[in-house]
């Protein structure tokens, strides 16, 4: 799976998704869900402090990683070697690609199983290893089903959110199941199917919730007991990282965990916080004996170094997806991206580009709730309109009338006559369009404004003429009543 | 064992010139303004903190029990039990004897974890009702053990089998999180070997993913269950 | 104490009933009540639409219609936020930088202005009637002011005010947002409207006129009977139970 999803333009993906009635319950439903558990573990758990405080920390801690970044890269990957693991940085997709398959390749992999990744979703690799003749199998619950459904992820923490489980349950008859569509069950089955597929495969593939920079270590954050299975079972162990998810030491890992685990859930801890670091020669039995650890650029530098690099300080939580008023009303595939949500219109033109992701940052009412969610505080609303000024500076085609307006504006907005004359003349030209004390069908540029709502009617009176009236009979009646004459 | 590096020097350099510095020029090391971790439960007393651990553990469908060393065996048995016995596997731990376990283990037929015996190990783990461990460091706030993992303390016991009993010595619980990856970067600074798998593991495995309804016991064990030893 | 009137472009335009409104509630409160001449739009629209360089001239506009009051106060928060930006957008002009900075400093909304700075919480008003409150996203979370609308609610004198659910989602108003993305602005405008109808209220208030605009022409188009009002409206009422509610007959009008 790519970066992209789909290949509607964006306009006719936010039509489907407005009309598929399920999907956006399900999505509202969610963000109500994750948003309030969100709150109970931070502002709400008095016991931690002021979450402010946390906040800060997580940023600050963020901040100085990305600065530095080149140094606790160079960190990480000696400590991950010395200890017997193999490192490969990898500039683009391609590469990263590349490599995986050649591991595979050499181990004579035929059989994969993979934790989560959004990063390995970004780079294709399944496609990758799948031409190369290797099943691989997705574990996480909602990346199996979408896997057995051929579909695509609609959330970075909860990527099937968008599904029913009645076509959950028809995902599954595909792999034979014969059961109901109540959620254990379905659970039962996937524990059953993918037990015996954990513990033959040759390959284990895992994302990098953070990488430990002075110990070379792989933290993994998950509920199921996948990631467990798929890290101590198979012989070979491959962790994909996005270059930027690492901390400097396990002291500042606490930090950014506890940040993780109550944003994106709402737990204190997910189920399982797994620190792994390679041990090629050990005895152990239920350890992997090789271990990769594969570092993705794929355009995270374009970041770096500009003002948008603290996108790169996200944690992956979906915080600002789960309050975003836009995804809660197209959800995660209108997006076109698997990023979806604000930190999805941030990082995909980043990523990717702005032929392909521009419009992104434009569907957006500019709330600012995503920037009051972020545990780490990326001022994700300030760096959408961001995006928008380098759109309109040539990173884009925005349309021409559109700049020509602004022009107008502009020249119009700066001069107190023309407003007044505009101010003046707007009830009367507007006058013809009035029903009823509104406006229901608006001129040119204001149509789409009118497609759903009516405009107000420009206000015949003037405020200025009404002040200084006003401002006389006061004058008047206190002259009045102090005897004075004007 | 050494391993290898690929690719390092172009990749860094690259980044390097974009954040204006050199390659591997140490950064000054932070200290950091904001450390509200350090304060979270500072002046909780050690029965405040296992009054909380317990509750913790309510929310985390995990069942706790707390009793003395004395009464420790008979405990286990209990649990064991009540979880209903069959095969059960045990880490290779000498705080097993001596926490005078070693007849409950015998009785049970339990296997102990030999890591000699190679793979039948995992089909042993695989096939048990039942995994035993002793967790390294508590984690209060969150009910969470703490495994320290090796080629004895396997990590497949606290995996594999359905059911999953940790015996926790009252002094390793701390507060939270902090309390423990202090414990190991120390490790770290004074140039000690760290588990090459730690994990920390709150109650059964679960999901949401299914409408955002919660299934409790998903690829790991499907019950847990904690034994407190309140003068260990 | 001196008060220039930051009327706002929509304000000039259309909602002409609202700034009486201000005005006489400010000259209540003790306020000697200006209107610099000079003033024209705080230039969201462009800075939001990524035109930061079309924003220059509408913001230096403003500075130097503003720079010599004591105090800046506009009835919409997401304008009064505009002018606490505007020192970001003169780094490279430190003269107009500094400007900027004065005016910012002495800027408020207006019900904030009401509560932090003349440190007033019952104007005096009454208005009988069933209304909830809608918190705009700029003066909440970009202005930081969460409660001063709220406090003059609570004080007026037979008003049922009754919390909004899901209030912390936008309106979907946005600016050029509304236009350019419409189909999504009106789901997200009609999932409003269903959570103001869920309270049963006659009235909804906000403290700014661009997403009343919003919220009011959807309720026009859909024929919903809620009135749509500025929080001025209710705090410059002094009508009795049953009594016409209206401060002259010029402002019959509802926002909309």
């Amino acid at each position: 799976m790519p970066m992209k999803v789909g290949n509607r333009p964006f306009f006719e993906g936010v039509d489907k998704a407005i009309h598929d009635s399920f999907m956006v319950n399900a999505v509202s439903s969610a963000q109500d869900g994750l948003r309030g558990r969100k709150l109970s573990a931070t502002i709400g758990d008095k016991a931690l402090g002021d979450w402010e405080e946390w906040r800060s920390a997580g940023e600050e801690i963020r901040a100085h990683t990305l600065n530095n970044l080149d140094y606790y890269l160079k960190q990480l990957s000696d400590n991950f070697a010395a200890r017997g693991g193999h490192v490969f940085f990898a500039e683009t997709a391609e590469e990263a690609r590349d490599y995986v398959k050649k591991v595979c390749k050499e181990k004579n992999a035929k059989h994969v199983v993979k934790a989560k990744s959004m990063v390995t979703e970004e780079i294709s690799l399944n496609e990758a290893l799948e031409e190369e003749g290797c099943e691989v199998l997705e574990t996480d619950l909602a990346e199996f089903i979408l896997q057995v459904d051929h579909d695509q992820p609609s959330h970075i923490v909860v990527p099937s959110v968008h599904k029913n489980r009645q076509q959950i349950r028809d995902a599954f008859k595909k792999l034979g199941y014969e059961g109901s569509d109540d959620p254990k069950e379905l659970a039962g089955f996937a524990r059953k199917t993918l037990r015996s597929k954990f513990l033959n495969a040759d390959v284990g593939i895992t994302g990098c919730n953070f990488a430990v920079a002075d110990t070379g270590s792989i933290c993994l954050v998950t509920n199921e007991g996948n990631a467990n299975m798929v890290t101590s079972f198979p012989e070979t162990q491959i962790t994909v990282m996005g270059m930027e998810r690492l901390v400097p030491t396990w002291k500042e890992l606490d930090v950014v965990v506890s940040l993780l685990c109550r944003s994106s859930v709402g737990q204190r801890l997910t189920t399982y916080v797994t620190d792994i670091t390679p041990k090629a020669d050990q005895d152990a039995v239920d350890s992997p004996k090789d271990y990769h650890l594969v570092i993705v650029d794929a355009g995270r530098s374009n970041a770096l170094g500009t003002d948008f690099q603290s996108a790169l300080h996200c944690i992956r939580c979906a915080a600002c997806i789960n309050v975003c008023p836009v995804y809660r009303h197209i959800g995660g595939h209108a997006y076109g991206s698997i990023y979806p949500g604000p930190i999805g219109a941030v990082l995909s033109p980043i990523l990717g580009g702005y032929e392909e992701y521009g419009k992104l940052p434009y569907a957006s009412s500019l709330c600012a709730a995503c920037s009051e969610a972020c545990p780490v505080k990326i001022p994700l609303h300030k760096l959408l309109i961001r995006h928008r000024e380098k759109y309109v500076e040539g990173g884009g085609h925005p349309p021409v009338m559109e700049r020509a307006a602004m022009k107008g504006f502009s020249i119009g907005a700066s001069s107190p006559m023309i407003f007044r004359a505009g101010t003046k003349m707007a009830p009367i030209i507007l006058k013809p369009l009035v029903h009823d004390g509104s406006i229901p069908k608006g001129p040119g540029p204001m149509k789409p404004w009118t497609h759903g709502r009516d405009l107000p009617a420009p206000s015949k009176e003037n405020f200025r003429d009404w002040f200084k009236k006003h401002k006389q009979q006061s004058a008047t009646i206190q002259a009045k009543g102090t005897g004075e004459s004007l | 064992m050494r391993g290898t590096i690929e690719n390092r020097d172009s990749f860094l350099e690259k980044i390097a010139g974009k954040l204006n510095r050199t390659v591997g020029e140490v950064p000054e090391m932070p200290i950091w303004a904001h450390k509200p971790q350090e304060r979270v439960y500072e002046d909780y007393s050690e029965d405040q903190l296992t009054a909380m651990m317990k509750k913790a553990c309510e929310s985390i469908h995990t069942t706790v029990c707390e009793t003395n060393s004395d009464g420790l065996a008979e405990k286990l048995k209990q649990l064991i039990d009540k979880y209903g016995a069959g095969k059960i596997v045990a880490t290779k731990d000498e705080r097993f004897e001596a926490f005078g376990l070693s007849n409950v283990l015998e009785n049970y037929q339990a296997y102990t974890w030999n890591y000699k015996e190679g793979h039948q190990n995992i089909d042993k783990a695989a096939e048990a009702n039942i995994g035993l461990s002793i967790c390294d460091v508590m984690l209060a706030e969150s009910a969470t053990a703490g495994l320290f993992n090796d080629k004895d303390k396997a990590r497949s016991v606290s995996l594999l089998p359905e059911t999953s009993i940790v015996i926790v010595p009252k002094s390793s619980i701390v507060p939270r999180l902090t309390q423990a990856m202090n414990l190991i970067e120390n490790k770290v600074e004074n140039g000690e070997d760290v588990s090459s798998y730690i994990n920390f593991i709150s109650g059964p495995s679960n999901s949401a993913d299914i409408e955002m309804r919660l299934v409790v016991g998903v690829h790991g064990p499907i019950k847990v269950a904690y034994i407190i030893v309140s003068d260990l | 104490m001196k008060v220039s009137l930051f009327t706002t472009c929509l304000g000039d335009l259309f909602y002409v009933d609202v700034l009486k409104d201000v005005t006489e509630v400010l000259e209540r409160l003790g306020c000697e009540v200006d209107v610099p001449e000079g003033q024209v739009c705080c230039g969201q629209p462009a800075y939001n639409s990524g035109y930061a360089k079309d924003t220059k001239g509408p913001a230096k506009n403003m500075i130097r219609a503003f720079e010599h009051s004591d105090y800046i106060v506009c009835p919409s928060g997401s304008c009064a936020t505009m002018f606490h930006e505007y020192p970001n957008f003169f780094a490279d002009e430190p003269e107009w930088q500094e400007k900027a900075k004065n005016i910012a400093d002495k800027t408020y909304e207006f019900t904030q202005f009401i509560v932090r700075v003349l440190g007033v919480v019952d104007v005096g008003a009454e208005y009988h009637a069933r209304a909830t409150l809608h918190t705009s996203c700029h003066m909440t979370r970009l202005l930081g002011e969460r409660e001063a609308h709220y406090t003059l609610l609570k004080h007026v004198k037979g008003l049922d005010l009754v919390p909004l659910p899901n209030n912390y989602d936008c309106c979907g108003f946005g600016g050029t947002f509304s236009v350019k993305m419409f189909p999504i602005s009106e789901q997200m405008v009609d999932e409003k409207i269903r959570h103001i109808e869920e309270t049963d209220a006659e009235v909804v208030v906000g403290a700014d006129a661009s997403c009343l605009m919003n919220i009011g022409g959807r309720m026009k188009r859909l024929g919903r009977p809620i009135k749509v009002l500025h929080i001025a409206q209710i705090l410059n009422s002094h009508q009795t139970e049953g009594a016409e509610r209206h401060a002259d007959e010029s402002r019959k009008s509802t926002i909309l």
